[in-house]
């Protein structure tokens, strides 16, 4: 029983953490039925972007040997900041290898390939500036323990703080950003983006402005994303990258384009993953991708999303 | 002379093997299926020809061609199965949809060869026995093959069987009310991508003699599909010209990086910045050159250029076959 | 190592004040003597790999320093490898053709699987700095390595621990099963671990890209063990260890060779502290050439060197070592390249040197002969930013 409530919270810790990166992926998705492949790249900006502002120093492996920034913010400052950084990359990111493509209507799939290229090349520059090392952050969470107990005895049930804080921010940001979507001007406006571009732009919604708005959102998400998991463990410049694929799996499993979806999924992939037995663990990488196979053939809508009518 | 060709010899044969790999991304294109799976079936065929040559066929010595050919068969006909089992099950996904699905075919290939003894594990196979002395020879297997499945391609677009793939590709329910068998085609254009990337594989494993899970994966996917979208979308001469032209690339830029006047950080850039380069040429291709560099509109300026001058177009007595835009 | 002996002690003096003497002495001038230097400097392999291009360069730096090859100085040719074996047969292949007499290199010993044929091939002699997996210098006659095997290293801290906690009863080991060289690395230690006469508890596998080990940490912690040894890379590896520490466990830690290095450092912090490491080298080796070596790196980076740095250092000192002896039994001039190559090719495995790993040797089949390993603990600084590895033998 008690096995079972430790996988529970392991699964839910891993959980969160797919669903913070799936939060801006489905976010983009939502607007332009595109998948933006740079959002991994943009979550590993977020982490060197926040790592940079807290003052501390790269490696010597990169042709920034050593540099550093003369200012030492704290952690959270330092990720506010590293968050808007990475927003403002994500509209860069848009107006580099979306827009273009856009205005001509091309094929969605070439959308993906795009950013694809876009996310190789910023990574590559990341490696090339700071080196291929890893970086992580300190002790950043000062006198908080590093784990908590939740159940005593001789068998400890135990969660550490970080995935704690983890769960708590992608809670807290996905009712803020429903919130956002579902009760604010703004979000009606993307929503009605999301529903028909052409048709919005007639009514007069600045389409454009609005498409640039969520590509930041999605870029601030994941600059928090990659600050908050670089600060469970270590980053270095390939870290965006298993988590990008892991995270198509999340967001076709709740739903491509629907926001509480990529919790949901983040949550039940992180579930399957932590309960898969330990003489299986080898397949373990192999669950998202299984669960995503599974999806596509029976419910491709994912598990919140709408059927999708196809209009002849 | 022979030398220096010797000693490029690792180069031009993974440029052809490129070439076939664009290929196998293209036949199912031509149906209107993005696939992403090529690396899936190269590495099966790969290990295909790796568990055979090591562990079944017993040969000391240079390995005989007539095995490679048993292995070339037997690979074919397991990609091929696979495929159509893929291709079944992936009929009803469309566009972004089918392009996930083959991403997740592929990793999860990719974690079952990782894990299984007879594929080595993570280790892989290694001392996989060369049927050739020497690099440049592999010519021999991997040029045939390129030429017949540029040459298959080329005609496949003339007959029903290509045509079909065309209706499908520009719009499946007109097709399908047309009375054409779009499941037989999907799964046709399918199946023939996966055959060619899992030959491309046999051939690959004994050129560079060790093969292990990390063939299947998604960097792969991905470089193919630069072959194709960067090469040329509308003619099997793009996805050819691609991968020749993609492969070589890294390699040229590392000879490049050799010139003495570079400053030192940007011979640098050159040597290890090559992906750099990589995905902005990506990305820069996708959007100036969304079909591709070769595009069945330069091709005919070209062949006009060819007969002599222009001609205005519907004075061909011949009508071209129309690639519809 | 009578060579450099008899070349007037320069050896012993220039090398110790690299800077000092550059110049007198012997003139160091004409024909570049090439050797290709083919390691990982892309990729997330390129961690180790640029260590050992440091390595490379300072060994460049010294050896010319002491004269080079006879008065002709020795010239590094770098090729980046990549991470993958296509990489390094390209980057093998392009030394290769540029004419080198021999390559240091590659980074990881499932390259050395690919490269390594390529280069038996075309009678090119390698010396493989970090390539520890099982089966490496029988890969062909010019194949040899000066990183020691993994079953002749890993065991040593194994003793190690059980010197410091006796009672260790329960073992755990968890290794990245995605990993050609963890994965039979982890067989050694398993196979030790019985030999010992303890008790496997448990085995836990991960991936080299995982960042969360909950799942494998709440077991380990759950089995028990005393002990728990881990087989992995930098990043994956640090940051186990890390979270088994911030979820309770307290005994100790053994971590393979692909945490040896100070990449692990800033992945689990303070955490580090402990972790118990076989190193085939030592910076307190006491010979000349390891205090010039010392001497160089301290300089450049203010820290010890780390392994991979002094075996790469070590793999181009024994091609120039066995180059100036060939040169002084019969001139370089002399043989057109493919005789050198060969030539080489015996000189390097009939020699003795004194490297920065101390006295070493080959065997016929290229396989390094060292004498003397160490285990070092790793010990972290109050604040938790810096460390080092201490010996502890």
């Amino acid at each position: 029983m008690r096995l079972l409530f430790q996988k529970l919270l392991n699964g839910i810790a891993i959980g969160s953490v797919y669903a913070l990166f799936a939060l801006g992926y489905t976010i983009v998705f939502s607007i332009l039925r595109v998948i933006n492949f740079a959002h991994g790249a943009i979550f590993t900006v977020g982490a060197y972007l926040t790592y940079a502002l807290t003052g501390a120093a790269f490696g010597r492996n990169g042709q920034l040997r050593n540099a550093s920034l003369p200012l030492e913010l704290n952690f959270w400052i330092a990720l506010t900041l590293g968050a808007l950084g990475a927003g403002v990359l994500g509209v860069i990111v848009e107006r580099l290898a979306f827009k273009p493509l856009r205005q001509r209507g091309s094929d969605p799939l070439l959308t993906l390939v795009s950013s694809l290229g876009v996310a190789i090349a910023t990574v590559n520059i990341l490696q090339y500036l700071f080196g291929a090392e890893n970086y992580s952050f300190g002790e950043t969470l000062g006198s908080m323990p590093a784990s908590v107990t939740l159940v005593g005895g001789e068998l400890p049930v135990v969660i550490r703080t970080k995935q704690i804080v983890i769960f708590a921010v992608s809670m807290v940001l996905v009712v803020a950003l429903t919130l956002l979507v579902n009760r604010t001007r703004t979000g009606k406006g993307l929503r009605a983006v999301a529903e028909d571009l052409t048709t919005a732009r007639l009514l007069g919604i600045d389409t454009d402005r609005l498409i640039r708005l969520s590509f930041f959102i999605s870029g601030v998400l994941g600059g928090i994303a990659g600050a908050l998991i670089g600060l469970a463990g270590s980053f270095n410049y390939q870290f965006g990258v298993t988590i990008g694929l892991k995270g198509l799996a999340v967001i076709v499993l709740g739903g491509l384009g629907d926001i509480p979806g990529a919790v949901v999924g983040g949550l039940v992939i992180g579930v399957a993953e932590a309960f898969v037995p330990a003489e299986y663990n080898a397949y373990k990488d192999a669950v998202p991708f299984v669960v995503l196979l599974v999806v596509l053939l029976v419910r491709p809508q994912g598990l919140l999303g709408r059927a999708q009518v196809q209009k002849v | 002379m022979l030398d220096f060709l010797n000693s490029q010899g690792t180069i031009y044969v993974s440029m052809v093997l490129g070439g076939v790999l664009g290929l196998s991304l293209y036949l199912p294109l031509l149906a209107g299926q993005l696939s992403l799976a090529s690396p899936g079936f190269y590495a099966l065929g790969g290990f295909v020809a790796a568990v055979l040559s090591t562990k079944t066929f017993d040969v000391e010595g240079t390995y005989p061609i007539h095995l490679v050919l048993v292995e070339l068969v037997v690979a074919a006909a397991i990609c091929g199965v696979l495929a159509f089992v893929v291709g079944l099950a992936a009929l009803r996904l469309t566009g972004i949809y089918l392009a996930l699905a083959t991403i997740a075919f592929v990793e999860v290939l990719r974690v079952f060869t990782l894990n299984l003894e007879l594929t080595g594990g993570a280790v892989g196979i290694f001392a996989i026995p060369q049927p050739f002395g020497t690099q440049l020879s592999y010519l021999w297997l991997a040029g045939p093959l390129l030429i017949a499945a540029a040459l298959f391609t080329w005609r496949l677009e003339k007959v029903r069987v290509g045509r079909a793939f065309a209706a499908v590709r520009e719009d499946e329910l007109a097709a399908a009310s047309m009375g054409v068998d779009t499941t037989r085609a999907k799964i046709t254009a399918f199946v023939l991508g996966g055959v060619l990337a899992g030959l491309a594989g046999v051939i690959a494993a004994h050129q560079i003699n060790t093969w292990s899970h990390r063939q299947a994966s998604f960097d792969a996917s991905i470089a193919y599909l630069a072959f194709v979208l960067i090469g040329g979308t509308r003619t099997f001469l793009g996805p050819v010209a691609g991968g020749l032209f993609l492969t070589y690339l890294p390699e040229w830029l590392r000879e490049q990086a050799k010139h003495e006047f570079l400053p030192a950080w940007a011979a640098e850039f050159l040597r290890t910045g090559r992906f750099i380069i990589y995905g902005v040429l990506l990305a820069a291709s996708c959007v100036f050159f969304p079909r591709g560099l070769i595009t069945p509109e330069l091709l005919r300026r070209i062949k006009r250029i060819g007969r002599g001058g222009s001609r205005p177009p519907g004075q061909n007595i011949r009508p071209e076959p129309e690639v519809v835009a | 190592m009578s060579s450099s002996r008899a070349q007037g002690g320069q050896a012993g003096k220039t090398a110790g004040q690299p800077d000092a003497d550059a110049g007198a002495g012997q003139q160091v001038s004409g024909d570049a003597v090439l050797l290709g230097i083919a390691v990982a400097e892309t990729s997330n392999v390129a961690l180790l790999g640029q260590e050992e291009v440091i390595g490379a360069r300072i060994a460049e730096k010294l050896l010319n320093a002491s004269g080079g090859v006879n008065g002709r100085p020795v010239k590094l040719l770098f090729q980046d490898t990549g991470g993958d074996e296509i990489g390094a047969i390209n980057a093998f292949q392009a030394v290769i053709n540029a004419g080198v007499l021999g390559i240091v290199g590659p980074t990881l010993s499932q390259q050395a699987f690919a490269a390594d044929t390529r280069a038996e091939a075309a009678g090119v002699p390698v010396l493989g700095p970090s390539n520890t997996a099982k089966g490496i210098p029988q890969i062909g006659k010019f194949i040899g390595r000066v990183s020691a095997g993994v079953d002749v290293v890993a065991p040593l801290a194994v003793e190690q621990a059980l010197k410091l906690n006796p009672a260790i009863k329960r073992v755990a080991v968890a290794y990245a099963q995605n990993d050609a060289f963890s994965s039979s690395e982890t067989k050694i230690f398993q196979a030790t671990v019985k030999k010992k006469g303890l008790d496997l508890a448990l085995v836990q596998r991960f991936q080299t890209s995982d960042t969360d080990f909950t799942s494998q940490v709440t077991n380990i912690v759950g089995s028990r063990p005393q002990l728990v040894i881990v087989s992995g890379l930098a990043a994956d590896g640090g940051n186990l260890v890390r979270q088994l520490r911030e979820l309770g466990y307290k005994g100790l830690v053994i971590g393979g060779n692909g945490l040896n290095t100070t990449n692990v450092l800033p992945v689990c912090g303070r955490f580090c502290d402990g972790i118990l490491i076989a190193q085939a080298y030592s910076p307190a080796v006491d010979n000349p050439i390891n205090k010039a070596f010392v001497a160089a790196y301290s300089e450049q980076t203010g820290n010890q060197p780390p392994q991979f740095t002094a075996q790469t250092f070590t793999g181009v000192q024994v091609f120039v070592d066995a180059l100036r002896r060939l040169d002084k039994a019969k001139r370089l001039e002399t043989m057109d390249l493919k005789t050198l190559r060969s030539e080489l090719n015996s000189a390097v495995l009939t020699g003795t040197y004194e490297t920065p790993l101390g006295t070493i040797a080959f065997d016929p089949e290229g396989e390094i002969k060292q004498q003397k390993f160490y285990v070092a603990q790793i010990k972290m600084d109050a604040g938790g930013k810096g460390g080092r590895f201490v010996l502890t033998n």
